[in-house]
């Protein structure tokens, strides 16, 4: 009889051939790449636009003989590109995660292989053991090439040299990434396990993909009163910090419904913790990384508690006889 | 000697629909046994329970000795099995399939037994073609060739002939018998085809409504009764919802 490790091995070696060879984990990170890189190339646009902007206001000052001292020079911090390179890998990456989940179930499903799986002397616990460890390494092979390649055409389009402190922040995205992406690889896993039919639980996915992914943060956004005004109400009325604070305090019910919203959501507190580690929120930026971290902890604690309770689910639920094909 | 199949007073129930009634049932080793019902008899049922898929609501079942629910562990390392319609991974060739499937079971030297297991059933031509462009009745040989990988005691086959044309059903049913006769292993087989059973088994169960309703070799059948013919007619008597 083979040990548990490598018949845990032959399972996730087995996912990664199949993957490979079906072509669909390169097809869906390279639209992922794509997508990110043409996020990139705008936010670059977007800086370079708003550099020659700059310029031509300082010439003109210049020309006319005036001073330049009250025109403040664009702040230019790379990181803060990757804003829609982060946005895309939450829609895309959870994308990747439901369909790598769906497939793992419903090729064994379909083929009736997993019929055949549960029928040698291996345990449930090493099949799901398999299946998780082959997926994640391809979640992982798959978000490496999508943030390697962000970094470099970063590198490549801000003509900056990232810093090591830059690359740690992108590292530390990336690790949360994978606990997103494998998030939304453990539902669709899940749901193609447990529904009868395989297209109800593809179906269902989605409809959780949408809610939790566009439409909960989007109603958050919505409901914000800073973002009722382009550049925040507060910040255009003046308002400082401590007042906009003082000011909510007779919101509380409704901000504490907002929020709750919005916690809901994997893909905000994704969205959150890498905003705040790439200094895109201006009030992280510049600030010491370990700080951040600290100040975003919540985030990381949702994501890990997400990614935990979906395993745990997964290997305590019994596998249903009735779900080992697609047939029955 | 245990026999290759024990199974006694097993009953499974779906809430109120008894899908197996008090089956007991013996078969002994190097039998080929045709398993027969009318769709819906409990055939599957009883299938399932004996490769470990599904647990009885009573009694208990039996392969080499092993408890099928308390051992399934060991009870899994004594039976191959063909699920009906078996496709395999369609991307992959035969040889990968069959490497996947035989380090799951842990087989030594899975290369060789491979090769093996392709050269007994006339198919090494097989092993670098890819599953998803086989015949069906390519696919079925490939299918038989992962249950029996690791040598098991016992092989399961569920409707194996379903969906076949005649040539391979009969090239199936050659494969079958020589399984048995070359390596001794017994075979328990799920059917609802007569003509699969008297050319094929040594002895026959059928099954009506999760009940065993007759139980004979297939010599002491045919003794009894005479032709193929008459085994249909027997068939069709003890399973009036087939009839129906």
């Amino acid at each position: 009889m083979t040990s548990r490790p490598a018949q845990i091995a032959t399972i996730a070696g087995k996912e990664i051939h199949y993957a490979l060879r079906t072509h669909v984990l390169s097809l869906l990170t390279g639209f992922l790449i794509l997508a990110a890189m043409v996020s990139l190339t705008v936010s670059s646009i977007a800086l370079h636009a708003e550099y020659l902007t700059y310029v031509q206001s300082r010439d003109l000052l210049l020309s006319l003989g005036k001073s330049i001292n009250d025109l403040v020079p664009p702040a230019f911090f790379p990181l803060k590109l990757l804003r829609g390179f982060v946005e895309h890998v939450e829609i895309i990456g959870a994308v990747l995660g439901i369909v790598l989940g769906y497939r793992a179930a419903a090729v064994e499903r379909g083929h009736s292989t997993l019929m055949l799986i549960m029928t040698r002397p291996l345990g449930r616990t090493a099949f799901l053991a398999g299946k998780l460890a082959g997926n994640m390494v391809l979640i992982v092979a798959g978000l490496a090439a999508t943030f390697a390649l962000g970094a470099l055409a970063l590198f490549v389009i801000s003509g900056v040299g990232l810093g090591a402190a830059d690359l740690l922040r992108i590292a530390i995205v990336f690790a949360a990434a994978i606990l997103y992406v494998g998030s939304f690889f453990l539902l669709g896993f899940i749901l193609a396990l447990g529904f009868a039919r395989l297209p109800t639980a593809l179906l269902v996915a989605f409809a959780v993909w949408l809610t939790l992914v566009l439409i909960a943060p989007q109603i958050g956004d919505t409901m914000d009163p800073d973002n009722q005004v382009a550049g925040g109400v507060f910040r255009k009325l003046g308002i400082a910090k401590p007042e906009e604070k003082e000011i909510l305090k007779s919101f509380a019910t409704y901000e504490t419904i907002r929020d709750d919203i919005e916690q809901a959501s994997p893909a905000k507190h994704f969205e959150r913790f890498s905003f705040a580690v790439l200094g895109i929120k201006d009030i992280y930026n510049g600030q010491p990384l370990a700080d951040v971290i600290l100040d975003r902890l919540a985030d990381l604690w949702w994501l890990l508690g997400i990614f935990a309770g979906l395993v745990l689910y997964l290997f305590a639920r019994p596998l249903n006889i009735a779900r080992l094909s697609k047939e029955q | 000697m245990d026999p290759a199949i024990g199974i006694d007073r097993l009953s499974k129930r779906y809430g109120s629909l008894a899908a197996l009634d008090n089956l007991t049932l013996e078969i002994d080793r190097s039998e080929i046994f045709g398993f027969l019902g009318h769709n819906g008899a409990g055939k599957t049922t009883t299938i399932n329970i004996l490769t470990t898929l599904l647990a009885p609501t009573s009694g208990s079942a039996s392969i080499c000795g092993c408890d099928v629910v308390a051992d399934s562990m060991k009870a899994r390392q004594h039976i191959g099995y063909v699920p009906e319609n078996v496709r395999l991974y369609d991307s992959m060739t035969a040889r990968d399939n069959l490497l996947f499937f035989a380090r799951l079971s842990g087989v030594r030297e899975p290369s060789q037994r491979i090769g093996e297991v392709l050269a007994i059933l006339d198919c090494p031509e097989l092993a670098t073609k890819r599953v998803g462009d086989m015949s069906k009745g390519q696919r079925q040989r490939i299918g038989l060739a992962q249950a029996i990988l690791h040598r098991p005691d016992v092989l399961f086959l569920d409707e194996p002939t379903s969906g076949l044309d005649p040539l391979g059903i009969k090239t199936l049913r050659d494969l079958i018998v020589k399984l048995n006769r070359t390596l001794g292993m017994t075979i328990f087989m799920n059917t609802h085809l007569i003509s699969e059973v008297s050319k094929t088994c040594t002895s026959i169960g059928v099954l009506n409504h999760g009940r065993l309703a007759y139980r004979d070799t297939i010599a002491g059948v045919l003794a009894r009764f005479g032709d193929d013919q008459t085994l249909e007619e027997l068939y069709l008597s003890l399973t009036p919802a087939a009839a129906a």
